[in-house]
């Protein structure tokens, strides 16, 4: 177990430095392992997927500008289930892809600030300005969701829910699918829909 | 000059408000973002008053014609202009962005249809791609005024219109719009100042082609689209791009592949990664890009596709996206292999024995057996084996029969001998007289006697195998209600299948006959035959009596309370025909055949009663509080509203379709939940016939009742099934489950 393991690690790192700018935008497949990656948060920590092993991870792509994403903090019902998870052991990770210059992006005590007036709770806010982590994950819009199993494996990918509108008042009443995949991931049974179409702003890669 | 008048709301201010009002929770924090925001946009030209609604972009509503006539449709536009570099949505919007939306406010009586999209074009920002408009673009509507409309007034048509408006960045924006237009009595004239928008905007609309070829098949990785035109004056496109309709269908930034040959055209597109499985219809528009039409005069551009997909899956919900259906639903047939079905209908058929139908013809059998126990063990025991056949041959028949009828394309499933009326009513006459011979009012030479085995009295083998018959035709309204679920999954098997499964039926059904005659030691324990077994044979015929009860009530719901009278008068004259016969049976012989063929005479007045009162219509069944009647579309337009569904599949003959719903589904623990959860409550009742509801059923993968669906508030949302047999704790826990949050 140990040596795939620091493969991964190893692969994880090497992958963003030599593929370099051209990055090919992929989706990932639902069922297996989830594309290893490792990034810096605010305050310079780098988290890697392998750190999470044998931890539920919910990946949340993430863009303060966008206003699907408004939608969701402005309600506060995203930070709600940031704490809510993170009460219940899931480690989640908002993940800011927008390239420098871009709507979105902020510098680390920028983002720092923005993050604190926002209330948001996830376990870390991880800097992507280069997007490689983003296309490895074939994020396409903000806010779109991952789910992450302790074995590592992609069990969720798409939208956080089914009201595909910037309407703050669209919050109750939604299929929360996001909240769906994990409560059915938790309790052992298969995720009734691993893929939803995600919405939002797309979001701002370089 | 201009009868229309594009009014400008100043309401704006108040709508603007009102939506930070939804926020309140965190209207500060909300304040900053869009503060945040307002700032990262690069401020362009000419900021208007109106920006803060509807930020780079303007919309109004304009009208092809000058003047409306009652009765006769028009069409109406939403006309967007966009700031340069900015643009909106189709209504598929790729990656990401919103399809815009209208809300209309029309007068009484007004109609409004579908919008109508021009072809849109695509924006690329790598690696995303976006279905969109920049520039100007105009969304048709077509209205529909009343007939009954005054002419020589204005109406003023409303439009709340909601789009997304985005350059890199993204900005919601909305516009309550009105048009004031007169009625006239005459024809509509078209207004100058927009026939051209009109006419340019119809022109980019997707025009269905007939005669031209086209097929759609499922490759490795996707779609291919193949398309082959007819008459001489198309010249193929050198460049098309598809843009399907549905959101998670097509991957929308793939390269979609284009060959011409043979005069066809083949195009192989890339599934969505967010597509479960295939559509079974693919739907949208074909562009001809460069060329920039699919004729050789330069008419249409955008050829419009809804193409049956070969070899795809086929899904319940038309026009859905794929994302159905992959759950495995709470207690379905999945899972259910043979073996389980075969066990289950054994044992289903031992059960059956205790049925109230069935239980006191069995008895009485195995009594008669014990009464004349000592006499010819061989003799007994072919006997058994003989009712056994006979069991066993009438439920593979009864299985046939509805196969075959199935396959003649008629829309039946398990129990639905009990959706014809006359049915019903003459099982509820042969009850009847079945208790009047257990009862001792007369006694019949025939059959019915001997299935009752007389004691003391040996029968015949023929006999022996009739009475089997009988049971099982007995039995049969007893199975529905019971078995409805575990034979509805058999008829979704093979030939050969479902018989077997109907065969194990019937030999869970004759085993405990069987095995008494097979071992007749069994039958020496019980009770020395005497005077109480008569005793028992009537009691007996209170069971038979209490099935007569349910089925006029079953007749009831069908025919009404006066279908239902003609029923019981025709038990009055059964009464009759078997007093009649009992009261000069052991008389001299002349006495007793008059009294048979006058019996016989009345007996044909009840048969007469029977089928008038089958022609009885009930009234309309008045729904439950709170139950709505069910209707595929209707189900449908509540789910597109974002509201759960559940959907009751019921019948007033389903013995536990009526247990679940006076226990479990009317309690008000269970009714508070689903207003809690604001579900909408469907009942689809199967009581008579209906091939809606058939339909229904079979899209489920089910051909009986009860089922119990329950859908997800989101357009084209799978169903989940509940188990047939529920408990408050099932359907609460379902609801948790399936509708948390």
């Amino acid at each position: 177990m140990k040596v795939p393991a620091a493969l991964l690690i190893i692969a994880v790192i090497a992958v963003p430095t030599a593929s370099g700018v051209s990055a090919q935008m992929q989706d990932p497949e639902i069922g297996v392992d989830a594309p290893g990656f490792t990034l810096p948060d605010t305050y310079g920590n780098d988290h890697s997927l392998s750190d999470y092993s044998g931890m539920w991870v919910v990946l949340e792509w993430l863009n303060y500008g966008c206003p699907f994403v408004q939608k969701h903090y402005g309600s506060g019902s995203m930070q709600e289930l940031q704490s809510d998870y993170g009460g219940k052991g899931v480690v989640w990770l908002s993940v800011v892809s927008s390239a420098p210059g871009s709507q979105g992006y902020y510098e680390p005590d920028e983002m720092n600030t923005v993050s604190r007036e926002q209330g948001n709770r996830a376990a870390a806010v991880l800097l992507d300005p280069e997007g490689t982590v983003g296309k490895a994950f074939g994020a396409k819009t903000t806010p779109q969701m991952y789910v992450i199993n302790p074995d590592g494996v992609l069990l969720y990918n798409g939208a956080i829910d089914n009201m595909p509108t910037t309407r703050l008042s669209d919050i109750d009443g939604a299929t929360n699918y996001l909240v769906l995949a994990l409560e059915e991931a938790m309790a052992g049974r298969e995720v009734s829909q691993p893929t939803t179409q995600p919405y939002g702003c797309s979001v701002k890669y370089k | 000059m201009n009868s229309w008048k594009n009014t400008e709301i100043s309401r704006r201010h108040v709508l603007f408000l009102k939506r930070l009002q939804a926020v309140r929770p965190n209207l500060t924090l909300l304040a900053v973002v869009l503060s945040l925001a307002a700032f990262s946009i690069p401020h362009s030209i000419g900021a208007q008053e109106e920006n803060e609604s509807s930020p780079h972009s303007t919309a109004r509503l304009i009208s092809e014609v000058s003047s409306i006539q009652p009765g006769t449709p028009f069409t109406v536009a939403v006309h967007f202009e966009l700031d340069p570099g900015w643009h909106n949505y189709w209504e598929n919007a790729g990656d990401s962005g919103l399809p815009t939306t209208i809300e209309w406010t029309l007068p009484e009586g007004f109609e409004a249809g579908e919008i109508q999209w021009p072809v849109p074009g695509r924006i690329v920002a790598y690696p995303l791609v976006d279905y969109g408009y920049s520039d100007e673009v105009s969304l048709l509507v077509e209205i529909t005024p009343p007939v009954d409309l005054a002419t020589g007034v204005d109406v003023t048509l409303g439009a709340f219109v909601d789009w997304l408006i985005c350059e890199t960045v993204c900005l919601p924006a909305y516009a309550e719009l009105s048009l004031d237009i007169p009625v006239a009595s005459g024809a509509p004239e078209s207004d100058p100042q927009w026939v051209d928008v009109f006419r340019e905007t119809r022109n980019r609309l997707p025009t269905d082609v007939d005669g031209w070829s086209v097929d759609a098949g499922l490759t490795d990785s996707g779609y291919r689209l193949s398309i082959e035109p007819s008459g001489e004056r198309v010249s193929l496109p050198d460049s098309v791009y598809f843009y399907a309709s549905g959101s998670s269908v097509l991957d929308h930034a793939a390269p979609q592949r284009a060959v011409v040959e043979d005069g066809r055209l083949t195009l192989d597109l890339e599934s969505s990664a967010y597509a479960v499985q295939p559509v079974p219809v693919l739907r949208g528009v074909l562009l001809a890009e460069e060329s920039g039409s699919w004729d050789a005069e330069g008419v249409f551009p955008g050829l419009e596709i809804e193409v049956p997909v070969a070899g795809a899956p086929a899904i319940q919900e038309p026009g859905s996206e794929a994302t159905t259906d992959v759950s495995g639903p709470v207690g379905t047939s999945q899972g259910f292999t043979l073996v389980l079905a075969l066990v289950f209908a054994f044992f289903g058929g031992i059960l059956l024995n205790l049925m109230p139908c069935v239980f006191p013809i069995l008895s009485l059998k195995i009594l008669g057996a014990a009464s004349h126990g000592g006499e010819n063990r061989a003799r007994i025991r072919n006997q058994g084996l003989v009712f056994a056949s006979g069991v066993i041959l009438a439920f593979l028949v009864l299985g046939g029969l509805l196969i075959v009828l199935r396959a003649g394309g008629a829309q039946l499933g398990w129990g639905f001998q009990l959706q014809a009326p006359t049915f019903v009513a003459f099982m509820a006459a042969l009850f009847f007289a079945i208790g009047l011979n257990l009862m001792g009012v007369f006694e019949v030479g025939a059959a019915l006697t001997r299935l009752g085995g007389r004691p003391g009295e040996p029968s015949g083998y023929g006999e022996s195998l009739a009475s089997g018959v009988l049971a099982t035709v007995i039995a049969t309204p007893c199975t529905a209600p019971f078995m409805g679920a575990a034979l509805g999954f058999a008829l979704t098997r093979s030939v050969p299948e479902t018989l077997l499964i109907f065969g194990f039926l019937g030999v869970g059904m004759a085993l405990p006959y069987l095995v008494l005659s097979l071992a007749p030691g069994l039958l020496e324990r019980l009770p020395r035959p005497g005077p109480w077994m008569e005793s028992l044979r009537q009691a007996l015929a209170f069971p038979m009596f209490a099935t007569v009860i349910w089925l006029v009530w079953v007749f009831g719901q069908q025919t009404g309370v006066g279908g239902a009278s003609y029923l019981l008068s025709a038990l009055l004259l059964v009464t009759a025909a078997g007093w009649m016969v009992g009261r000069w049976q052991r008389t001299d012989l002349r006495s007793g055949v008059v009294a048979r063929v006058v019996s016989l005479g009345v007996l044909a007045g009840a048969a007469l009663l029977v089928v008038q009162g089958s022609g009885q219509e009930a009234p309309l069944m008045a729904v439950e509080e709170g139950w709505l009647p069910f209707s595929q579309e209707e189900v449908e337009r509540t789910l597109a509203q974002g509201r759960p569904v559940f959907v009751d599949f019921t019948a007033a003959w389903c013995l536990t379709c009526q247990v679940n719903e006076r226990i479990v589904l009317s309690t008000e623990t269970v009714l508070e939940a689903f207003r809690e959860r604001n579900v909408a409550l469907f009942k689809a009742d199967w009581t008579r016939q209906d091939p809606a509801i058939t339909a229904a059923l079979e899209a489920l993968d089910r051909s009986g009742v009860p089922v119990y669906a329950l859908y997800r508030g989101s357009p084209g949302a799978s169903p989940h099934l509940l188990p047939a047999i529920l408990t408050e704790q099932i359907v609460l826990r379902t609801l948790d489950d399936v509708l948390s949050p």
